[in-house]
C-alpha cells in the first residue's frame, strides 16, 4: 500500500467560532421570522391545507414540496459532493471542509423534511411506512418518503456524530471523555459501511425526486420532460450541494473575517464545474435526441427560459476551468451562485414553470405559504450559525485551533505553537 | 246621495241605473273582476261576465262603513285610483258607504251621527272596513276618533257588524306603525276583535280588485272567500310575488341586477339580489299591477319588492337584505371546458417574494464585493526533516 | 492509489447514462398497450347526442351522498365550474363564441384508465385499480401527498382543500352499485343514450360501428381512449375536436410506464443498488484503511491526533 508522504496539514482542523456571540441582531429577525413561520404552520397542521397556502386542484404542489423539498435538499447535498469527491474521488484536501457540507447537508435535509411533514394533507396515515406489504415501490413519492428520512437521521447524522461528540468532549468531564474515547474506535469501524450508504442513498433519492415529474408526462413541457430527468437531477444534486459549501465558506469565513485555504477552494470550484460540464453534455445530448432544439431556440417563454437556465450554468463552469479563476475568490463567488442558482432554477422550474395544467389558471404562494417557507429557511440559519458558532466546523489553521479549543483538550501533549511538531 | 239611508234597500243593479253607469261600463267592471279574481272567488267562478253583472245587479247594495285608524289614507286612495271605468264612482254605487271620513261630505257631529245611524240601522248586517292600525299602549290614547280611543271605537263598531274586512298592512296586522320599537302598541284588527268573520287584506296598498271581490261575494251570496290561516283571501294570496314575477326567466338564468342602474337594471334582469322579497311574499302584485298601467309595480319599474303583505318582512327586514329560496329551480348555465382557476394573488404576497429576491441579489452583490479573504498560499508546510525522511512504509 | 482511477469513473457514468437512455427510449417505443382486466366495466360517451340536462350530475349527487356544489349560486342550487371535492362528474360546454351555433357539450369524470398514472404514483396504494377496473381511493392509505393530481393527464382527482380530514374525491364507478348489481348513477339516468354502461369490448366494439355508420361524423373518426394513456374505460365519441371538448392531447402509451419503466429497471430486485453499494463499500475501506495508517502515523511523528 502506498501511503502519501507525511505532511502536516495545517489546516487539519475544525474550530468553533466561540467568541461569537450566540444572539445578535440578524439572529433575532432569524428567530422571529422562524416563531412566525412555525406558528402559522401549527396552525396550517390543525386545519386545512386551502387556509393557508394558494394551492388548488390544478397546482397541488405548492412552494413547500417544490422548493423546501426539492430545490433545498439539492443544495443540501453538499455530503454527498463533497463526500464523494473527498474519499471516492480521493481528493484529500476537501477533508477539511467536510464537516461544513454534511452540517449544511443535515440541517437543509431536516427542514425539507418539515416541510414535508407540514405539506402533506394526512400525516396520521404515515405508519404506513412501517408497513412493506402496503408499499408502491414503484412511486417515486414513495421512494423520497423512505430515503430521505432513512438518509437524513441514520446516515447524515451518524456523519455529523464527531463533531458533536467532540462539543462534548470539550464542555463534558473527564469521564464524558473517557467515555467519547471508548466509543469512537466502534464508530470508527463501521464508517466505511455508513459513508457508502450516504452516498448510495442520496443518489437514489435524488434521481426520485427527479423522477416525481415524469409521472405528470406531458404536462411538463418538452425542454425539460425527459426520462433523463432523474439522472440530471443527481448530477445536479452534486452541483448545487458543491456550490452551496462554497458559497457557505466564502460568505461566512467573509462575514466572520476568517482565512481559508485557495487550494481548497479552487479544488471545490474545479469539482463542481467539472460535474456541471458533464451536466450541461447530458442535457444537450437529451435536447438533441429527444429532437428539441428547434423548440430550444424557438425564443417563445419557455425557450428563453430554457436558454437563460442552460447558460447561466454552462458559462460559469466554463469559466471556472481556468485556475486563475478559480483561486480569486471574487470570481469564485460571483460565479458560484450563478451556477448555484440556475441549478436551483434547474430543480425547480419542471414543478411549477414549466408544469402546464389543461386548466387556464395560475397560482401563486400565498403570503401564509411564504412566510411558513421562509420560516424553515430561518430555522435553517439559525441552526447553522449555532452550530459553526459552537461547534469546530469551520476550517482554521492549526495556530488558531491551538489558541480557542487546545486548552479544552489537555491530552493534547507535545504539539508546540504555530503547528509544528515537537520532537521527541 | 250617499248617505241616504235607505239607500240599503236599493238593489245594485237599480242604484247604477240611477247613477247613470252604462251597461257596457260594468260588463267592463265584472269582466276585470273576473281577470282579478280567477279562482277561489264564488262570485266570478262563471263564464260569462254577463252572468256576473246578472248576479251582482241582483244583490243589494251592502251598508259599508269605513273607519280609519292609524293609517295613511293609501288603502283609500289606491280604489279611487281607476279610471276605466272611474272605479271610485262605480264602487261608489255598488256599495253603499255609510261613513269615510275621506269622501264623506259630512264632519264632526254629524259625521258621528251618520255612522251610528248607519250601525243602528243595519245592526248585523253592515260590512266594517277598517284601514290603519290600532294602537293599544296606554289605553289606546294615540288615536282618538271624535274623543273617544280608537280600541273603543273599533269595539263598539264590530258589535254589529256581519263582517269585518281589515284592509291593508296596518289594519292586518299593525303594518308600518308597528314597526320596531312599535311606540304605540300598534296591532291589527284581529288582535283586537275575536268573536267576528275578518277577513284580512294586507299591502301596502293593496290591489283594490280584491276589496271588491270579497265585498260583492259578500253582497251577493252573504259568504266570505276561501281563507288562509292569516285571514287572507285565497284567491289574492296563495301565491308568491317569484312564482309568477315576469322578470322569473331572469333569475332561472342566474341574471341578477348587482346595482342600480347598472346594465342588468337597464335589461330588466332579476331584482333578486337587491333584497327583492318576492320569493317570500304572498300577493298578486306580479299578476294584477296598479292603477290598472301594466308593469306600474315595484318590480316593473325597477324597484325590488319590500314584501309589503308579510309580518314578517315588511317595515322590519331591511330592504336591500336577501331573503332565502324555498323551492329552487335549476339554471340553465353551463361552465366552459376550460374554467378559470386560481385563487387571487394577492399583491402582498408578490411584493414579499419580490422583496426577498431583491435583498439575495443585493445580498449577493455586496457580498461579492466584499470577500477578503486572508488565504496562505499553499495548504501544506512541508518541513525540511520530513522531505529528507522520505515517505514510510 | 485510488481503486477507481479517474477514467474508470467518467467510464461507468457514461455507461451508465447511455445505458438509461438507451432504456428510455425503448421504454417509449416498444410498450405494448396495457390489458384491460376480463370484467372491465365501462362507459360510452357520445357528444354528438348529449343534450346538456345535467340530469347525470344530479344522479351522481345523489348516489354518492355529495354535497352539491353551490358556491357560484350563492347557496341556491347546483352550479360546479369543474369537478372538485364535492362534484365527481360534470357536464361541461364547449362553444365558439363567433358561432354561437357550433357547440358541443361534453361529460367529465374519472378515466379509469387501464395503467392508471395515479395509481402507479400514489405510494402506498391508496388509489389502486380493483375488481372490474375500477379505479378507487381507500381513505385508510391516503398520506394526502397529491400526487396523484400531478400524475393525472387528465386532472380528475381532487382534494379537500379546506377540511382538516381531507378525501381525495373522483368517480368511482359508483363501485357499491356495482356491487348490487346496478348501473353507474350517471348512466342510468341518461335521458338520451348519450352515456351507456357496458362491458369495454361491448362498448368499443359499439362505438367503432357507430363510426363507420356514420363516416365524418366523429372527429378524427376514432374512438378516445382506445389507446390514449394507454387505453381507459371510459371511451368518447365526439364531433368536436377533443382538446376543444377538454380531452387532452395524451400519447398513445401508457404514461405510468413512461414515468416507471427506468426505475423499473434500475430497482429490479434491487440489485444495482447493491451492486453500487458493494462498489462503493470496496472503495471506502481501501481509503479508510489509508486514512486510518495515515492518521496513526501523523499521531507517532508529530503527537498530533487527528481530530474526531
Amino acid at each position: 500500500m502506498r501511503l502519501p508522504p507525511l505532511n502536516v496539514n495545517v489546516w487539519q482542523r475544525g474550530v468553533p467560532l466561540l467568541h461569537e456571540p450566540l444572539l445578535t441582531l440578524p439572529m433575532v429577525g432569524l428567530i422571529a421570522l422562524a416563531l412566525i413561520g412555525m406558528t402559522l404552520a401549527s396552525i396550517r397542521l390543525c386545519t386545512g391545507l386551502g387556509y393557508f397556502s394558494g394551492m388548488t386542484d390544478v397546482y397541488a404542489w405548492g412552494i413547500w414540496k417544490t422548493f423546501n423539498v426539492m430545490t433545498l435538499t439539492a443544495l443540501g447535498s453538499g455530503g454527498l459532493g463533497v463526500g464523494m469527491a473527498a474519499w471516492v474521488f480521493n481528493r484529500a484536501k476537501l477533508h477539511i471542509v467536510m464537516r461544513t457540507a454534511i452540517l449544511t447537508s443535515l440541517i437543509l435535509y431536516t427542514t425539507g423534511l418539515v416541510g414535508i411533514l407540514i405539506d402533506i394533507g394526512r400525516p396520521w396515515n404515515f405508519y404506513n411506512i412501517l408497513l412493506p406489504w402496503r408499499w408502491n415501490e414503484h412511486s417515486a413519492m414513495f421512494e423520497i418518503m423512505v430515503c430521505m428520512p432513512v438518509y437524513a437521521f441514520i446516515f447524515l447524522a451518524f456523519e455529523n456524530l464527531p463533531t458533536v461528540l467532540g462539543r462534548l468532549s470539550y464542555t463534558g468531564d473527564a469521564a464524558m471523555r473517557e467515555r467519547i474515547h471508548r466509543w469512537m474506535p466502534r464508530l470508527r469501524s463501521i464508517y466505511p459501511y455508513m459513508l457508502a450508504g450516504a452516498y448510495l442513498l442520496p443518489i437514489m433519492h435524488q434521481s426520485s425526486l427527479g423522477a416525481l415529474m415524469l409521472a405528470a408526462g406531458p404536462k411538463v413541457h418538452p425542454l425539460w420532460q425527459s426520462q433523463f430527468l432523474p439522472l440530471l437531477y443527481v448530477f445536479q444534486a452534486g452541483i448545487c450541494g458543491l456550490a452551496f459549501v462554497i458559497f457557505t465558506l466564502l460568505a461566512s469565513c467573509s462575514y466572520w473575517h476568517r482565512p481559508l485555504d485557495r487550494d481548497v477552494l479552487s479544488e471545490l470550484g474545479r469539482a463542481m464545474g467539472l460535474l456541471t460540464l458533464v451536466w450541461a453534455v447530458i442535457r444537450i445530448a437529451d435536447i438533441a435526441v429527444r429532437g428539441q432544439i428547434t423548440e430550444a431556440l424557438s425564443l417563445d417563454f419557455y425557450s428563453i427560459l430554457f436558454l437563460c437556465e442552460f447558460l447561466l450554468t454552462l458559462v460559469p463552469a466554463v469559466v471556472l476551468l481556468a485556475p486563475e479563476a478559480r483561486s480569486d475568490p471574487r470570481t469564485l463567488f460571483n460565479m458560484t451562485m450563478l451556477i448555484g442558482i440556475s441549478g436551483m432554477a434547474y430543480r425547480f422550474i419542471p414543478t411549477t414553470v414549466a408544469y402546464r395544467p389543461g386548466a387556464r389558471t395560475y397560482y401563486f404562494p400565498s403570503v401564509a405559504e411564504l412566510f411558513i417557507a421562509m420560516g424553515l429557511i430561518s430555522i435553517a440559519i439559525i441552526a447553522y450559525l449555532i452550530a459553526v458558532k459552537r461547534f469546530a466546523v469551520l476550517p482554521a489553521p492549526l495556530s488558531e485551533w491551538y489558541e480557542t479549543v487546545h486548552d479544552l483538550e489537555p491530552d493534547h501533549k507535545g504539539v508546540a505553537q504555530h503547528g509544528h511538531p515537537t520532537h521527541h | 246621495m250617499l248617505t241616504q239611508h235607505r239607500s240599503t234597500r236599493v238593489s245594485i243593479g237599480q242604484q247604477l241605473k240611477a247613477a247613470g253607469i252604462s251597461r257596457r261600463t260594468f260588463l267592463e267592471f265584472c269582466t276585470k273582476l273576473m281577470v282579478a279574481a280567477p279562482f277561489g272567488l264564488e262570485l266570478t267562478d262563471k263564464v260569462h261576465a254577463q252572468e256576473v253583472a246578472r248576479v251582482i245587479r241582483k244583490a243589494r247594495r251592502p251598508s259599508v262603513i269605513w273607519l280609519h285608524f292609524q293609517d295613511c289614507t293609501g288603502c283609500t286612495e289606491t280604489l279611487l285610483r281607476t279610471s276605466k271605468p272611474d272605479l271610485g264612482e262605480l264602487i261608489l254605487q255598488i256599495i253603499s258607504l255609510d261613513y269615510h271620513e275621506t269622501l264623506m261630505a259630512a264632519s264632526g257631529a254629524l259625521a258621528e251621527k251618520c255612522r251610528r245611524d248607519a250601525m243602528e240601522e243595519n245592526f248585523g248586517r253592515y260590512v266594517l272596513v277598517v284601514e290603519g292600525a290600532i294602537p293599544q299602549k296606554d289605553g289606546g290614547v294615540y288615536m282618538k276618533l271624535a274623543g273617544k280611543p280608537a280600541l273603543q271605537v273599533l269595539e263598539e263598531t264590530a258589535k254589529g257588524a256581519a263582517a269585518i274586512i281589515a284592509i291593508g298592512s296596518c289594519a292586518a296586522w299593525g303594518g308600518i306603525p308597528s314597526a320596531d320599537p312599535n311606540p304605540t302598541g300598534a296591532v291589527g284588527v284581529d288582535d283586537i276583535i275575536k268573536n267576528k268573520p275578518i277577513v284580512n287584506i294586507p299591502g301596502c296598498p293593496p290591489n283594490p280588485y280584491t276589496l271588491l271581490g270579497v265585498v260583492l261575494q259578500f253582497a251577493s251570496n252573504g259568504t266570505l272567500p276561501a281563507l288562509d290561516d292569516k285571514k287572507r283571501p285565497k284567491f289574492a294570496f296563495d301565491r308568491t310575488i317569484h312564482d309568477q314575477c315576469p322578470r322569473r326567466p331572469h333569475f332561472d338564468a342566474g341574471q341578477f341586477v348587482k346595482q342600480y342602474g347598472d346594465e342588468g337594471h337597464r335589461h330588466g334582469w332579476c331584482l333578486y339580489e337587491l333584497g327583492c322579497k318576492g320569493p317570500d311574499t304572498h300577493a298578486g302584485c306580479s299578476t294584477r299591477h296598479f292603477n290598472e298601467v301594466v308593469d306600474a309595480w315595484p318590480i316593473g319599474i325597477g324597484a325590488p319588492c319590500i314584501g309589503c303583505t308579510e309580518k314578517h318582512l315588511a317595515f322590519r327586514v331591511p330592504m336591500f337584505s336577501v331573503v332565502p329560496i324555498h323551492h329552487a329551480v335549476p339554471p340553465d348555465t353551463y361552465p366552459p371546458v376550460h374554467a378559470e382557476m386560481g385563487k387571487q394573488v394577492s399583491p402582498l404576497a408578490t411584493a414579499i417574494v419580490g422583496g426577498v429576491a431583491g435583498l439575495i441579489a443585493g445580498g449577493a452583490i455586496v457580498a461579492s464585493k466584499r470577500v477578503e479573504l486572508t488565504v496562505h498560499g499553499k495548504a501544506v508546510e512541508v518541513t525540511d526533516e520530513q522531505q529528507n525522511r522520505g515517505p514510510r512504509s | 492509489m485510488s481503486l477507481v482511477s479517474r477514467r474508470t469513473a467518467l467510464k461507468v457514468l457514461a455507461g451508465g447514462g447511455l445505458g438509461s437512455l438507451a432504456t428510455g427510449q425503448s421504454a417509449q417505443a416498444s410498450e405494448a398497450l396495457p390489458t384491460p382486466p376480463a370484467d372491465a366495466v365501462a362507459m360510452l360517451f357520445d357528444s354528438t347526442i348529449c343534450t346538456g340536462c345535467k340530469a347525470c350530475v344530479v344522479a351522481c349527487t345523489d348516489a354518492n351522498n355529495l354535497p352539491p356544489d353551490t358556491k357560484m349560486s350563492g347557496g341556491i342550487w347546483q352550479m360546479p365550474l369543474d369537478l372538485n371535492s364535492e362534484t365527481k362528474n360534470i357536464i361541461k360546454l364547449c362553444q365558439d363564441p363567433a358561432k354561437p351555433e357550433n357547440f358541443s357539450f361534453v361529460k367529465h369524470q374519472c378515466m379509469h384508465c387501464l395503467d392508471p398514472a395515479c395509481v402507479s404514483a400514489c405510494p402506498f396504494h391508496a388509489l389502486n385499480k380493483g375488481a372490474k377496473g375500477v379505479v378507487a381511493w381507500d381513505g385508510s392509505l391516503c398520506i394526502g401527498c397529491r400526487y396523484c393530481e400531478v400524475a393525472c393527464p387528465f386532472e380528475v382527482p381532487k382534494f379537500e382543500w379546506d377540511r382538516f380530514n381531507p378525501k381525495i374525491v373522483k368517480c368511482e364507478f359508483c363501485n357499491h352499485r356495482l356491487k348490487e348489481g346496478f348501473e353507474p348513477g350517471c348512466t342510468s339516468v341518461c335521458p338520451t343514450g348519450a352515456v351507456v354502461f357496458g362491458k369495454r369490448d361491448d362498448l368499443l366494439t359499439r362505438a367503432k360501428a357507430r363510426i363507420t355508420d356514420h363516416p365524418g361524423r366523429y372527429f378524427e373518426s376514432r374512438v378516445y381512449g382506445e389507446k390514449d394513456a394507454g387505453g381507459t374505460q371510459v371511451l368518447y365519441l365526439s364531433g368536436a375536436p377533443f382538446k376543444s371538448i377538454g380531452l387532452p392531447d395524451v400519447p398513445q402509451y401508457s404514461l405510468a410506464g413512461y414515468a416507471t419503466s427506468v426505475h423499473k429497471f434500475l430497482y429490479k430486485w434491487m440489485l444495482i443498488p447493491a451492486a453500487v453499494y458493494g462498489l462503493l463499500v470496496a472503495i471506502m475501506r481501501r481509503r479508510w484503511k489509508v486514512h486510518q495508517v495515515t492518521a496513526a502515523r501523523e499521531e507517532a511523528e508529530t503527537g498530533l491526533k487527528e481530530q474526531l
